[in-house]
C-alpha cells in the first residue's frame, strides 16, 4: 500500500514538475491566457459545485440571502422530502422513472442510430440532391424550438401517436448536431478504406458497422451524451403530447414540484434534491466517456 | 488465375461527359505483371478501378476470365487491391485485417487461420498479427496490406501505386519484394504506378498511357528503345531523350539531318525507312537521342566525325556513378549527355560530343510517330 502510494505521490510530482516546466517556458501572454482559462474553468464548475451543495442545504439556507455556495448543515431532509412526496402522488413516481428510461433509452438509440447512418449517407455516398440535404439539415439547427412546437403538434397528432412512447421519441430523433458532428468525422475516413472493404466483400451495412463506426466512435460517444441529456431532461414531450397522466417523465413530475402550486417558496427543497437526481446520470455518462468527448471537440473544431 | 480484356473501354466524368478513358483495348495474358504508367491524371487509376469494380464502365466490355464483369460487385470479380494508403482497418489487429475477407466468405475458422499464417509466412509478418496496424511501420503496413491481398489467392491483384508512401530505400526493397512475390505465387498483376523506375524494374509489359489513351504497350526494353512516340520517348528515361528539330536533306546521295547550326549523317537503315517508306527528303523532323548515346570518348569522335557537334557546358550534375552535362548547342532547349565521371568540364567551357547515329530515332512532326526503328 506505502508502496503504492509513493508511486502515485511520485507521479504526482513528476506531473507537477512538468506543468511548471511547461508554463516557465510560456511567455507573458501565454501565461495570462492559462491564468484566465484555468480561472473559467473554476467558474464553469460552479452550476455543479451549486447543484451538489443545493441539494443537501436545509430550507432555511435554501432561502439565505446573500445565498451560499457551500453548504453549512447538511441534511438529507430534501431527499426525504422528495421520496415522501412521490409516495402520495397519484400516478406513482416510479411510472414517471420507467417512463423516462424506455423514452431515454429509445431516443437515445434512435438520434445516434439515424444520425450515423445520415451522416454516412451523406458523406459517403453521391446521390444527387446530397448537398440540399446536408444544407437544410444545417439551416434547421437555427430554428428555436419554440417556432417548431406547433407545426410538430399537428404531425404528432396526424400520425396518431399522442400518448405513447412513439410520441415521446419520434420528435426527438431527427438531430442536426448529430448529424453534422458525425459527418465531420466520416469525412475523415478514407475512401480506400471502404473501397478496401468493399473489395473484400462487405456489405453496405457492414462497412458502416464494422468499419466506419469503430473508426468515429469517439463521435459517437459525444451524440450519445448529447442526446442521452436531450432525451433525459426533455419535459416538452410530456407537455404537448401526453394527455395521460401515466405517460408523462421524470422531467415533467419534477417541474411539477414547485410550479403548480400557489407560491414558490414550498418543495424547493424537493426541487433540489431532484434537481441533483436529474443531474447525476449525465454527469456520470460524461465523466465515463470524457476522454473522447474531449477528443471529438478537439477534432470538429466546434464548442 | 485468369486473363483479363478490355474491349473498347470508355470512361466519361462529369457534367460534360469528358473522356477520362478513352477506347481502351487490351489483353493482360494469365500470370503477367502488367503495368500501367503514366503522368498523374492519364485515366491509369480510373482504368484500375473500373477493372476493380470501383467505378462505372461508361462504355465497352470488360472481361475477367470468360465473364464480362461490367456489372458483377467488386466482392464477386475474384480479385483484391492493393491501395496506395494501405487501406487497414484501424480497429482490427493485423490477423483480423488478413482474415476479414475469408471471414465475410464464410470459410472455416481453421482454414482461415492456416491461410493467415502462409501468407503472414510469404510475407514476413508473422511476428506482428497480434498489433493493430497503428503499432507498424509503412513497410510493414505495406505487407499488412499485401497479405490481405494474396490470403484469398484471387484471380488477379490490382495495385494502385502501392509503394509511393514509402521512403526511397524501402520502396526499391519492396519493388524486390513484390517481384519475387509475384515469381512465387504467380498470379496476374495489375499494378499502377507514375514511376517509370518502377514501371521498368517490374513489369513483364508496360502500358503507357496519356489522356486516357494508350501510348504504347511492350516490354520494357522495347519500350525504351523504340518508343511509339514523342510523348512515351519524353516520358520513359531519365534525364529524358533529347529531341532537336531539323530537315532531312540527301547530299551526294547521303541522307542528312540538317539544323541551322550543323548536319549529321543519318545511318543507311534509317536512311532508307525516312526516304523509301515514309518519303520525308526535305521535310522537316524531330531526331531524339537519348544521353547515354551521346560521347565524349576520344575514340567516338573519331569514327563518328559526321556525328559531331560542339555545345558549351553549362550545368554539371554529378551523381557518383555518372555524370550528366547539359549543354548549350545554340538551340533553345539544352542538350543533356551522360558521361563517365572522369571527364570533368567546367561549367562554360566549350567541348565536342559524338552522337551515336546507330541510335538516333526519328518522329514525325506532325503525327509524333516513330518512323525509324
Amino acid at each position: 500500500m506505502r508502496e503504492i502510494n509513493n508511486k502515485m505521490l511520485q507521479r504526482l510530482y513528476w506531473k507537477r514538475k512538468e506543468f511548471m516546466h511547461a508554463v516557465k517556458r510560456f511567455d507573458r501572454t501565454q501565461q495570462f491566457i492559462v491564468l484566465f482559462l484555468t480561472l473559467l474553468s473554476v467558474f464553469m464548475l460552479l452550476p455543479i459545485v451549486y447543484v451538489f451543495n443545493h441539494a443537501f442545504k436545509p430550507l432555511h439556507e435554501l432561502f439565505q440571502f446573500p445565498p451560499t455556495f457551500i453548504v453549512r448543515n447538511p441534511t438529507f431532509q430534501n431527499f426525504i422530502e422528495l421520496l415522501s412526496l412521490t409516495q402520495s402522488t397519484f400516478v406513482p413516481a416510479s411510472r414517471y422513472m420507467l417512463n423516462s428510461i424506455i423514452v431515454t433509452f429509445l431516443a437515445t438509440v434512435g438520434m445516434v442510430a439515424t444520425g450515423a447512418i445520415c451522416a454516412y449517407a451523406l458523406s459517403k455516398h453521391r446521390f444527387p440532391g446530397s448537398k440540399l440535404i446536408f444544407g437544410s439539415i444545417i439551416a434547421s439547427l437555427l430554428f428555436a424550438p419554440e417556432t417548431i412546437a406547433i407545426p410538430r403538434y399537428v404531425v404528432v397528432q396526424s400520425l396518431g401517436i399522442m400518448n405513447s412512447y412513439f410520441g415521446h421519441v419520434l420528435p426527438m430523433i431527427a438531430m442536426p448536431v448529430g448529424v453534422f458532428l458525425i459527418k465531420q468525422f466520416i469525412d475523415q475516413v478514407p475512401n480506400e478504406m471502404i473501397e478496401a472493404a468493399k473489395m473484400d466483400g462487405t456489405t453496405e451495412f457492414g462497412i458502416f458497422m464494422r468499419i466506419v463506426t469503430p473508426m468515429v466512435m469517439p463521435a459517437i460517444a459525444t451524440i450519445t451524451i448529447l442526446a442521452f441529456q436531450n432525451a433525459w431532461g426533455n419535459a416538452e414531450t410530456s407537455t404537448l403530447f401526453m394527455q395521460e397522466d401515466a405517460m408523462k417523465t421524470l422531467p415533467f413530475y419534477m417541474s411539477t414540484l414547485t410550479s403548480n402550486l400557489a407560491n414558490s417558496v414550498a418543495r424547493q427543497g424537493a426541487a433540489a434534491a431532484g434537481a441533483l437526481i436529474m443531474f447525476l446520470p449525465s454527469l456520470i455518462i460524461f465523466l465515463l466517456s470524457q476522454r473522447k468527448v474531449i477528443s471529438t471537440m478537439a477534432h470538429s473544431g466546434i464548442k | 488465375m485468369a486473363k483479363i480484356l478490355f474491349n473498347h473501354v470508355y470512361k466519361r466524368y462529369g457534367k460534360f461527359k469528358e473522356l477520362a478513358v478513352n477506347d481502351f483495348n487490351l489483353e493482360v495474358e494469365d500470370q503477367e505483371f502488367l503495368v500501367f504508367v503514366g503522368s498523374s491524371g492519364c485515366g491509369k487509376s480510373t482504368t484500375l478501378r473500373m477493372l476493380a469494380g470501383l467505378e462505372d464502365i461508361s462504355e465497352g466490355e470488360i472481361y475477367i476470365g470468360d465473364t464480362i464483369v461490367n456489372d458483377v460487385p467488386p466482392k464477386d470479380r475474384d480479385i483484391s487491391m492493393v491501395f496506395q494508403n494501405y487501406a487497414l482497418y484501424p480497429n482490427m489487429t493485423v490477423f483480423e485485417n488478413i482474415a476479414f475477407g475469408l471471414r465475410l466468405r464464410k470459410v472455416p475458422k481453421h482454414e482461415i487461420e492456416l491461410s493467415v499464417k502462409r501468407a503472414a509466412r510469404v510475407l514476413e509478418i508473422e511476428n506482428f498479427l497480434e498489433r493493430k496496424p497503428r503499432e507498424l511501420s509503412g513497410g510493414q503496413r505495406q505487407r499488412v496490406a499485401l497479405g490481405r491481398a494474396i490470403v484469398r489467392t484471387p484471380q488477379a491483384f490490382l495495385m494502385d501505386e502501392p509503394l509511393s508512401n514509402l521512403d526511397a530505400k524501402l520502396r526499391v526493397h519492396m519493388r524486390t519484394e513484390l517481384i519475387n512475390l509475384h515469381k512465387k505465387i504467380g498470379v496476374t498483376i495489375v499494378y499502377v504506378t507514375h514511376d517509370q523506375v518502377e514501371a521498368m524494374t517490374m513489369g513483364s509489359r508496360i502500358v503507357v498511357m496519356e489522356k486516357g489513351v494508350i501510348q504504347q504497350v511492350d516490354k520494357p526494353e522495347n519500350v525504351y528503345n523504340k518508343p511509339a512516340n514523342l510523348f512515351v520517348a519524353n516520358f520513359i528515361g531519365n534525364p529524358p531523350m533529347n529531341f532537336i528539330t531539323g530537315r532531312l536533306q540527301e547530299r551526294n546521295g547521303v541522307l542528312e539531318f540538317h539544323t541551322n547550326r550543323f548536319a549529321l549523317r543519318i545511318q543507311e537503315q534509317h536512311a532508307y525507312q525516312l526516304r523509301n517508306d515514309h518519303k520525308l527528303v526535305d521535310r522537316t523532323v524531330i531526331m531524339g537521342i537519348r544521353p547515354e548515346h551521346i560521347s565524349f570518348e576520344e575514340i567516338a569522335l573519331q569514327t563518328c566525325e559526321h556525328s559531331v557537334i560542339n555545345g558549351v557546358l553549362q550545368i554539371n550534375e554529378f551523381i557518383g556513378s555518372d555524370r550528366y552535362y547539359h549543354m548549350d548547342i545554340g538551340f533553345p532547349k539544352m542538350v543533356v549527355a551522360r558521361a563517365h565521371p572522369r571527364y570533368h568540364f567546367d561549367e562554360g567551357a566549350r567541348a565536342a560530343f559524338a552522337l551515336d547515329m546507330n541510335k538516333a530515332l526519328f518522329f514525325h512532326k506532325d503525327t509524333e510517330k516513330l518512323l525509324t526503328d
